[in-house]
């Protein structure tokens, strides 16, 4: 590949170097200048953590070949405040509306806000947003966002006083007061780095060889024209792992790479670590992998049937966990119900997304420490895990946790830190993996899809006699968190209501998908939403009012759960009339209403989707009334 | 991930013509290269490594436009954000504003070229049906011997099919020229999975001009995208439309008629309910750009029943 002179001025400054005809503008600003805080989320131009201003005009700098940028004006995020400056306003209006949570996402949110600012001083609210329609923030739901663009227009064009950037006053208490992040300075001005960020001296880079197949043996591993390749310091397999191999939340039984067998597309094989990422990338084709396919299974209620193929041995009926409650007399509760409902609800497996794809540095200190620094949201048992795969004593063995950019559950597994860890060992040099996204989507756990059957017994004034609930989650290919999944979802599955007779089951089961893993609210959403589902069904049936009929049947101040704990006092009365004054709720049972919903249309419902706020013209009568 | 062996950087047509033919086989043309760069992942095409990137960003011929003899020519390297932000393009081209700010973003428009999204050929490409409906000509140069060798083509010819064209392998588009419709009434349609960076399952474009009266329709253009292998003008719509006064009968009985061009390979059912409405939408958007008064509400919503 033939290098090529480039200039341009970065941030105020001449810059002369060479570059490679493949580099990204992106590539360029963050490994050649390291600068960086230019994120890369997605490398697809589709989240704007990479924007920069390219002769005045912002741009995704994921999306630019470096040779475009001969001769420009580029500016970073690095250049709005200068080190040693004070921030502009508009990263000061980030700091204080708390619009910087993770922070992954902020700087580039950020040049988009100055980019909307500098196009347009005067934007509207609809203008801002569309402006801003290239970046994605995963943490916010945008509301703190744009409330700091319309802060900083404000300020700029002096119509508020800079001191509302100013932190308000805790007073006496922290609760119910804003209190300013004391990490966003660092957020806001692009300085805080994360693990895709780090350098070392001497540091290898790593790509990761994935399974294509769902699941077969892997008969063969031919590293050795891979190691030959120049450049290459080392490859790992599971063969390298000199300890006890086995990782998970519940149950260890993920090894750090596949070993005899790969049990889901995306299952790391193999890695290679090599001077640059390229090299890597090239070592990877050269490995020799012979697998011999054998049946998978990617339906639960398949995979629980006999003769289903076994996914790991120790678990015949490919059962991760199974959780029953029982509470009162279930039969006599059926009994008892004037009605019984009974249906079916599917949720489907969801993605984290996370703006900050997985990525991590590990090295071999001086003392002999094998350290991991990575955005992992449970270093203390990951250092566990890996003290016993690597057989050193726990003090041989150090995590550092760098800045999370977005987790949501998603980075509680220990999907590559043992990866990394290995090859450090191996090669004797710093190793850093930073995943694509597409690796990220394709290979980390998602949220457990369910089947829920419910069955619920009502006498005919609304009480609910008796509750069935039997929910089968697709925990996918390895254990993770499904066991911890599982019992929270049976905890919360009946909701806050005070139901006297109660059988509940849920199953996390082996399939050849994508592991399921800890995403929020870690089971309770599948519940919650077959519950809250069933109860507005039944009111329906009942001609309830959906509100009137769970406060007839809401838990009250000592009440006892149906896992038999007494409550003190209970919240769900309070939080029912706040929820149906909010809403605007016509009381009533469903179908009552007249044609026209009161509900909707407000102040605070979200307005139809439309673009063209910088140019479009007024209809001139009643255009919406079209539909 | 891409990768390429040589990134050329010409600055005129002749020197872009010279490396274009001399470029090993595999070599692509980029302008902005928003597209190629997403489609060398995985799940695309994967890694890619091509033996050269041309680059006719800066080529001095491809930049800018120039409008006479009602036609607007556009230099290859007009940029989406250009509709946007140009009073002239703006008012000779009253339907590219609205097409391009349902394109991409702000920042991916500041670098993506309207030729560049012609040349894929994507049948859900948002810069073709507005450049069906204003009748464009794409403008094509190659070498014959050192000579520079020119024709044009128009749009409905050139494009073949899916990413499939009538471009020859040693040929550079360097324009697009297209009717200049100052005085219409613009807009555009379109509907995908999010606001931003989507695209399109199905868009549609119309243009329309009204005579004094404010009633009637002395000319409309109208053309449909994502409902088949390529992008469609709906010429029976538009015959039917023009010369006659603009009633919600009139709208809901053109807008039952493109249905039955929706041809895609998939979610043909779902694609058919959106162009009925979408044909609506985009004449009464087009009114409203026009600054006559819409056709009553209620009977609009009355002819649906």
């Amino acid at each position: 590949m033939s290098e090529f002179e480039l200039e341009m001025t970065v941030n105020g400054k001449p810059i002369h170097r060479r570059a490679k005809p493949h580099q990204r503008l992106l590539d360029f600003i963050r490994d050649d200048l390291n600068l960086t805080g230019t994120k890369e989320g997605c490398g697809a131009g589709e989240c704007g953590t990479c924007s920069v201003f390219v002769d005045g005009k912002l741009i995704k700098s994921c999306l630019m070949p470096v040779a475009k940028a001969q001769g420009v004006q580029i500016e970073t995020i690095e250049g709005l405040a200068p080190h040693g400056s004070d921030l502009t306003t508009v990263q000061k209006a980030f700091h204080k509306t708390g619009a910087s949570q993770c922070g992954y996402c902020i700087p580039g949110m950020v040049m988009a806000a100055t980019s909307a600012l500098r196009e347009n001083p005067d934007a509207g609210i609809e203008e801002i947003k569309e402006r801003l329609g290239g970046n994605i923030c995963r943490c916010t739901g945008y509301t703190k966002i744009f409330e700091a663009v319309e802060i900083a227009r404000d300020v700029i064009a002096g119509k508020l006083s800079s001191t509302v950037l100013d932190a308000d006053g805790a007073g006496k208490s922290y609760i119910g007061n804003n209190v300013r992040r004391l990490d966003a300075p660092s957020k806001v001005a692009g300085k805080l780095r994360y693990a895709g960020d780090m350098v070392m001296p001497g540091m290898l880079h790593m790509q990761v060889l994935r399974s294509p197949h769902a699941h077969a043996l892997v008969k063969s591993i031919n590293t050795s024209a891979a190691e030959a390749l120049p450049g290459v310091a080392c490859v790992v397999t599971a063969a390298d792992v000199p300890g006890e191999d086995g990782f998970g939340v519940f149950v260890h039984d993920q090894p750090v790479m596949a070993d005899d067998r790969v049990r889901y597309v995306g299952e790391a094989v193999a890695a290679v670590a090599a001077d640059d990422v390229l090299t890597a990338k090239r070592a990877l084709e050269l490995i020799e992998l012979e697998y011999e396919e054998i049946p998978a299974v990617f339906d639960v209620e398949e995979a629980m049937k006999k003769g289903a193929p076994v996914i790991h041995d120790y678990a015949a009926g490919n059962l991760v966990k199974h959780i029953p409650i029982r509470k009162g007399d279930i039969e006599k509760g059926f009994a008892e119900a004037d009605l019984i409902v009974e249906q079916a609800y599917d949720t489907q497996p969801v993605e984290h997304a996370y703006l900050e794809p997985e990525a991590g540095i590990a090295f071999v200190d001086h003392d002999d420490v094998v350290t991991v620094i990575s955005p992992s949201q449970n270093i203390t048992h990951h250092r566990h895990m890996l003290a016993k795969i690597i057989n050193k004593p726990i003090n041989k063995v150090r995590f550092i946790m760098s800045p999370v950019g977005g987790g949501f559950g998603g980075k509680e597994d220990m999907i590559y830190q043992g990866i990394l860890a290995l090859a450090t060992m191996k090669a004797g040099q710093p190793v850093r993996l930073v995943f694509t996204r597409e690796e990220s989507i394709i290979s980390t756990a998602k949220r457990h899809p369910a089947q829920i059957k419910y069955k619920m017994g009502i006498k005919n004034d609304g009480r609910i006699t008796a509750v069935s609930f039997e929910m089968i989650s697709d925990g996918g290919a390895y254990g993770l968190s499904t066991e911890g999944v599982m019992r929270k979802a049976a905890i919360l599955s009946c909701g806050p209501y005070d139901i006297p007779n109660v059988q509940i089951d849920t199953y996390g089961v082996y399939t050849n998908n994508t592991p399921s893993g800890a995403f929020r609210t870690f089971g309770a959403m599948q519940s919650q939403f077959a519950t809250e589902s069933h109860m507005d069904i039944c009111a329906e049936k009942l001609g309830l009012d959906p509100f009137e009929f769970r406060r007839i049947n809401m838990m009250r101040d000592g009440a006892v759960t149906h896992t038999m704990q007494t409550l003190g006092s209970v919240s769900i009365g309070r939080v029912l009339d706040a929820a149906e004054k909010a809403s605007r709720w016509e009381k009533g049972p469903v179908g009552v209403r007249g044609s026209e919903r009161k509900d909707v249309g407000g102040d605070d419902t979200r307005p139809p989707c439309t673009l063209g706020a910088r140019f479009r013209k007024e209809e001139k009568n009643g255009r919406q009334e079209v539909a | 991930m891409l990768t390429c062996d040589k990134y050329h950087m010409p600055t005129s047509i002749p020197e872009a013509l010279a490396i274009w033919q001399d470029a090993a086989e595999g070599s692509r043309l980029v302008a902005g290269a928003t597209d190629i760069l997403p489609w060398a992942r995985e799940g695309r095409a994967g890694d890619v490594n091509l033996p050269a990137m041309i680059d006719l960003s800066r080529v001095a011929e491809l930049q800018g436009y120039k409008v006479a003899n009602g036609r607007v020519h556009l230099g290859a390297n007009v940029v989406y954000q250009d509709f946007l932000t140009d009073e002239t393009l703006r008012q000779h081209l009253p339907c590219m504003p609205f097409c391009s700010i349902w394109f991409a973003d702000d920042q991916i428009r500041a670098q993506a070229t309207l030729v560049g999204n012609l040349v894929n050929a994507s049948p859900a490409a948002d810069g073709t049906p507005p450049m069906l409906a204003l009748n464009a000509e794409l403008e094509i140069v190659r070498l014959d011997g050192k000579a520079l060798k020119r024709r044009t083509i128009a749009l409905s010819d050139f494009v073949k099919g899916p990413g499939k064209t009538d471009l020859q392998p040693d040929e550079i588009v360097t324009a697009v020229i297209c009717d200049s419709l100052p005085g219409y009434g613009g807009s555009f349609q379109k509907v995908g999975q999010r606001r931003s960076l989507v695209i399109s399952s199905a868009c549609a474009v119309a243009c329309i001009k009204m005579a004094e009266d404010d009633e009637t329709v002395e000319d409309i253009r109208l053309a449909l995208g994502g409902v088949g292998p390529v992008p469609v003008r709906l010429d029976d719509i538009e015959m039917l439309l023009r010369g006659k006064r603009i009633t919600a009968d009139l709208i809901t009985q053109a807008s039952a008629m493109p249905a039955g061009r929706v041809a895609s390979r998939t979610r043909q059912e779902y694609r058919r309910t959106v162009v009925k409405g979408f044909i609506e939408a985009a004449i009464l958007d087009a009114l409203i750009e026009c600054g006559v008064p819409l056709p009553n509400a209620a009977e609009v919503e009355n002819a649906h029943v």
